[in-house]
């Protein structure tokens, strides 16, 4: 009876391991795609936009956070960036959804959807995976951390990857505002 | 101010990756506490404050029950 109990304690552990894990490949591969809009395609991210990056690098702390830790203050970080990331990107959404001189949806719409109301999908995205993961793995505080070799090591490397696109981000950022004010239309260093 | 908000957030990663994290929650608090202010200065505007005039409803006339 209790190789059994054992067999699904690590069976739920594992599973967990991997929806942290997929939230944050997922959030990484948001934040690719905005740099390829950013230097593929030439669109320079607004202060809000920026703001709503910053907020989606929140998200991907606390999961980090969490993939190493038994407590759940990870998901409680990542919650408290979603919430973040969803009130910046519904008052972004507000702002543009009436056209009027200045005020017009920042970049290219991406299958008709503007950048915006696709961070408040993501959001809600977030909001509902957190709640779905605390939903089914939240109480597995004693729970033994997954010991797979292979696990560990594509954990450790998305990390690693989420901390260099933070960088490639401070760095533009760098290069577009300095240390004062963001605009939208020129890279601030590079004139 | 934003380039604050990024560099105390690139800390907090680097402090987590390298195992002190107990200073990256605190940073990344502090990266927190900037964005909301910047967002807060972002949408103030000197006419409107934090409202959104632009955001009207054309309500069309009430009928009798509701025209008071």
């Amino acid at each position: 009876m209790s190789e059994i109990k054992r067999v699904v304690t690590l069976t739920a552990s594992a599973l967990n391991g991997l929806f942290l894990c997929s939230m944050l490949l997922a959030l990484a591969i948001v934040l690719t795609t905005a740099m390829v809009l950013q230097y593929g395609f030439g669109e320079i991210p607004c202060p809000l936009c920026l703001l709503q990056r910053f907020a989606i690098f929140g998200c991907c702390f606390g999961l980090i956070k969490q993939l190493h830790s038994d407590s759940e203050s990870g998901t409680g970080i990542s919650l408290i960036f979603s919430i973040l990331l969803l009130v910046i990107s519904a008052r972004q959404t507000l702002l543009d959804i009436v056209p009027r001189p200045g005020h017009e949806y920042v970049g290219s719409a991406i299958f008709g959807i503007h950048m915006p109301v696709w961070s408040i999908f993501i959001a809600l995205a977030l909001l509902m995976g957190l709640a779905v993961r605390l939903t089914l793995f939240g109480g597995l505080r004693s729970a033994p951390a997954v010991e797979s070799h292979l696990f560990r090591r594509s954990a450790q490397g998305l990390a690693i990857y989420v901390v260099f696109i933070c960088s490639v981000n401070f760095l533009s950022v760098i290069v577009q505002c300095g240390i004062d004010q963001c605009h939208t239309s020129e890279y601030r260093l590079l004139h | 101010m934003m380039a604050a908000i990024y560099a105390t957030l690139l800390i907090a990663f680097i402090l987590d990756l390298l195992g002190h994290q107990r200073f990256a929650v605190p940073c990344l608090f502090i990266s927190l506490a900037l964005c909301v202010l910047l967002f807060l200065w972002e949408i103030y505007s000197p006419v409107y404050g934090f409202r959104m005039p632009w955001l009207q409803v054309e309500g069309a006339p009430l009928s009798a029950p509701f025209a008071g």
